[in-house]
């Protein structure tokens, strides 16, 4: 018989490994596949799709819940993305607690809570980022999941080197392509990631929504944080939103949505849709540039040495302290963010009101953390 | 241009074919393990897993 | 002592040790330098974090795959050695003409897919070749090579460090040509003359000609140039028609000429072609699996926010020699990595010093450079393995001009208020 050289056996031993290997990258990586579960609360009547707005997502990673919270009572829509970009993750959290607290006393409220739903199966290459986070509450940890900021490459891919925005033909890197706050207004024979921003646009037609609030978070190093980016349509709400954030206690500023940036859903609903379109930002340390160790105390806790260092050093303009940018202070900014620019659509003497119930003040999160309200689950 | 994602599962596919004859087929063992740490994000990859 | 400067330490030590002492291969020290920071740090050894760095590389595999596929096809079809014979006898009477006409070709990949991988396997491969027959030194020849893709890479329209510096800080990348422009031409004339000029001025035709195969060219006629015609093409179509022509991406492109190759020249195998492409291209690859898993670990363990926050804190004259040192040094792990982790924090300090996209501009360039860094050095690496020489000699005659480019690029950031009029 002869010999199997030595290489053979040494190749074949080296497939076993990486197949080894791939197996438990396979379960480790998929594990986060799976959806955490979102209680309902007293206030939700219906659980509609994304893909009930765009048929061609039915199917994907792409369809996502549409959580809507009727008043029963004639009054302005309100929709709330949460989990445009799931690696900043006050967005989602704050979603969710709206979801399982708010009860709206006219008008209705829409939550997308996983908007990018295909970003919440990833996280980033080279980011060290956690897959998940817990809050504690009164009955038990909840876990929720720590994505990416852009779409799955398994639901789209490849990237082109540069991606040119469909409706205005800027470019952008092609790490963009996946961004699902780039593919505004969308399409639907467009991108994976089009085709999802195409089915919020539809439904802020459909249901002619007044008011749109997409949940950022941002580097505490980047320039537009604690904010409210506004379309110029809703500089003025934004306005009157800002200042009852100020009597709460609160830092926030009033940014314009540039006009010659596309994509992002500030510039192109308010565009494209009659909705006035804001966009929140809080400031997250763990996606910034010169966070310490990663991992899912800094997403929670917020605390970081390195950030309080370099804002002694005058290297970041938001306040840094010892104490951190806990999650709690960052998911009731924007509960409080968007309590604020609904009464301010009603103050503002518009026809339709929309009045939300049932949500905790800036003060209570503050004082009792979130996981508080959150449900206990089941 | 969805089909796109299918042509570059195949390309990712060729490749891996490349790369493991190649490891069948040289001596050194070095280079046999960079060859095994290179087709192991591939390999995800083709199988839609990352 | 900060936790996180013990694990970079443990870190670049391991490294060291590995690479140097033990003469490892790169990739295998890296992993190695990688694991013992997580070890440092307590986070054990974290497989899904080691492998999930790799998948940033996951496009430029394929990039430098099918690169390399597409260079050995028109290696074997003849039409590389046609090309250089026919560029030799149209331009050998006007050296210095010849040699920058050269560098734009090198350059021209780069520019347009914004990889200097590309650049140098591609154009490099063809230009190579004459470098060599006119009588430039293989090191001189590799280092012109390097350069001019890093060039390339950095020339407008597509720089993708500058892209990702923008998208960093919400800057859309809309006039950058200028700046870009005004800084790489520069750079690469002086480049390509610098290492080449004084071994060019007296060409003798005919020896030349004895060295270059007139024959292949004559046999198959135009044909045996339809792939490299068709790359040009399609890399130029999906950029300048980005709406009508649909995006193939450079790995498929680069393949479908490579396929093109089989069939309008010389007769080859392609499967044994495109065995001895990937033969010479793993262990390349394998140093990118490596290099994800060392900068996956740098910032799992807050090393990376260790090494930003520190020259950060040394005020602005530090921070101008961090931006010339550390910045392209940070390109030895990754140039694009040192775009979106240096690049962007850089930028934010630097925005009221002058003019923002000029700044970012430069920054991205510098960051560009980071590509001649050893040990990955991809741009260095393929240019050697092009002139069929280790790395070590190539990169001794890179220097000069990568001293050159820098000083530049710190003279146009010190003058960048001025330089506003380049980006409207």
């Amino acid at each position: 018989m002869k010999k199997i050289p030595k290489r053979i056996w040494t190749a074949a031993a080296l497939c076993l490994f990486a197949a080894a290997v791939c197996v438990y990258l396979g379960v480790t990586f998929s594990s986060m596949w799976k959806d955490q579960p979102i209680y309902p609360g007293p206030g939700v009547t219906e659980i509609q799709m994304l893909s009930d707005y765009n048929p061609g997502l039915k199917g994907t990673h792409g369809d996502t819940e549409v959580y809507v919270l009727d008043s029963g009572k004639p009054g302005a829509a309100v929709l709330v993305l949460g989990g445009t970009h799931p690696n900043e993750p006050s967005g989602v959290v704050a979603a969710v607690a709206l979801i399982e607290n708010c009860q709206p006393k006219t008008g209705v409220l829409y939550v997308i809570p996983r908007a990018n739903h295909s970003a919440f199966t990833c996280t980033d290459p080279q980011e060290g980022a956690p897959m998940f986070f817990t809050i504690a509450t009164p009955g038990g940890d909840r876990t929720f999941r720590f994505g990416s900021r852009a779409t799955n490459p398994i639901d789209q891919w490849p990237d082109s080197d540069v991606y040119v925005h469909r409706t205005s033909g800027q470019t952008l890197s092609g790490s963009e392509t996946r961004n699902l706050n780039r593919a505004y207004p969308g399409s639907n024979s467009g991108t994976f990631t089009e085709r999802v921003t195409y089915g919020i646009t539809e439904l802020v037609k459909q249901k002619d929504v007044k008011i749109t609030v997409d949940l950022h978070e941002a580097s505490p190093e980047y320039t537009t944080v604690n904010a409210i980016v506004a379309h110029q349509d809703a500089i003025e709400l934004a306005s009157w939103a800002s200042m009852d954030m100020q009597m709460e206690g609160m830092n926030i500023s009033i940014e314009a949505s540039p006009t010659n940036l596309h994509g992002l859903s500030h510039r192109e609903l308010g565009d494209f849709t009659d909705t006035l379109a804001t966009l929140m930002e809080t400031a997250n340390p763990s996606q910034g540039r010169l966070r310490g160790r990663t991992n899912a105390d800094l997403v929670v806790k917020g605390v970081d040495k390195y950030y309080v260092r370099a804002r002694k050093a005058g290297s970041v303009t938001v306040e840094f302290t010892e104490a951190g940018i806990p999650i709690d202070e960052r998911v009731a900014r924007h509960i409080c963010g968007i309590e604020q620019l609904c009464k301010a659509y009603n103050e503002l003497g518009n026809e339709q009101t929309i009045e939300l119930d049932g949500l905790p003040s800036y003060q209570e999160i503050l004082t009792n953390g979130i996981g508080y309200y959150l449900s206990p689950g089941k | 241009m969805l089909f796109l994602k299918y042509v570059y599962l195949a390309i990712v596919a060729l490749l891996l074919a490349l790369i493991l004859t190649n490891m069948f087929k040289k001596d050194k063992f070095l280079y046999q393990l960079d060859a095994a740490l290179v087709i192991i994000p591939l390999i995800l990859r083709l199988l839609l897993i990352k | 002592m900060d936790i996180e400067l013990l694990v970079l330490l443990a870190m670049l030590g391991v490294f060291l040790i590995g690479n140097l002492l033990l003469k490892l291969p790169v990739s295998l020290s890296m992993i190695l330098g990688a694991v013992a920071g997580a070890l440092v740090a307590g986070e054990g050894v974290p497989i899904r974090h080691l492998f999930e760095g790799c998948f940033t590389y996951v496009d430029t595999i394929l990039i430098i795959s099918t690169a390399m596929l597409f260079m050995t096809a028109i290696q074997r079809s003849g039409a590389l050695e046609a090309l250089n014979a026919l560029i030799v006898t149209k331009f050998y009477k006007v050296p210095a003409l010849m040699l920058i006409l050269l560098m734009f070709i090198v350059m021209f990949p780069g520019m347009i897919t914004g990889s200097s991988t590309a650049a140098v396997l591609s154009a490099g491969a063809i230009v190579a070749p004459i470098l060599l027959k006119i009588g430039i030194p293989k090191a001189r020849a590799g280092a012109i090579l390097a350069v001019g893709a890093i060039m390339g890479m950095a020339a407008p329209p597509v720089n993708i460090p500058a892209m990702l510096i923008a998208g960093g800080v919400d800057m859309p990348y809309i006039g950058f040509e200028g700046p870009l422009f005004l800084i790489t031409i520069p750079c690469a004339i002086f480049t390509v003359l610098f290492l080449g000029l004084k071994y060019c001025k007296n060409l003798d035709i005919e020896e030349l000609k004895k060295d270059l195969d007139m024959e292949v060219g004559k046999k198959y006629g135009f044909k045996l140039y339809i792939p490299i015609l068709l790359l040009v093409v399609l890399l130029v179509l999906t950029r300048a028609v980005p709406k009508i022509m649909p995006q193939l991406g450079t790995p498929l492109i680069f393949l479908l000429c490579a396929v093109v190759a089989v069939f309008t020249g010389r007769r080859f195998n392609a499967w044994e072609g495109g065995l001895e492409a990937m033969d010479t291209t793993i262990p390349v690859l394998a140093k990118l699996m490596g290099v994800g898993m060392f900068i996956q670990i740098l910032t799992l363990t807050g090393a990376r926010g260790y090494i930003v926050v520190s020259c950060l804190g040394w005020g602005l004259v530090a921070l101008y020699i961090a931006i010339c040192t550390i910045m392209p040094g940070f390109g030895a792990v990754s140039s694009y990595g040192a775009a979106s982790v240096m690049g962007v924090p850089f930028l934010l300090v630097l925005l009221d010093t002058g003019d923002q996209i000029t700044i970012a501009a430069l920054l991205s360039f510098i960051c560009c450079l980071g590509d001649l860094m050893p040990p990955t050095a991809l741009a260095g690496n393929y240019a050697a393995q092009i002139v069929g020489l280790k790395y070590k000699p190539v990169l001794k005659h890179c220097v000069i001009p990568f001293l050159v480019c820098i000083a530049l690029a710190v003279i146009y950031l010190l003058n960048s208020k001025y330089m506003g009029f380049l980006t409207r």
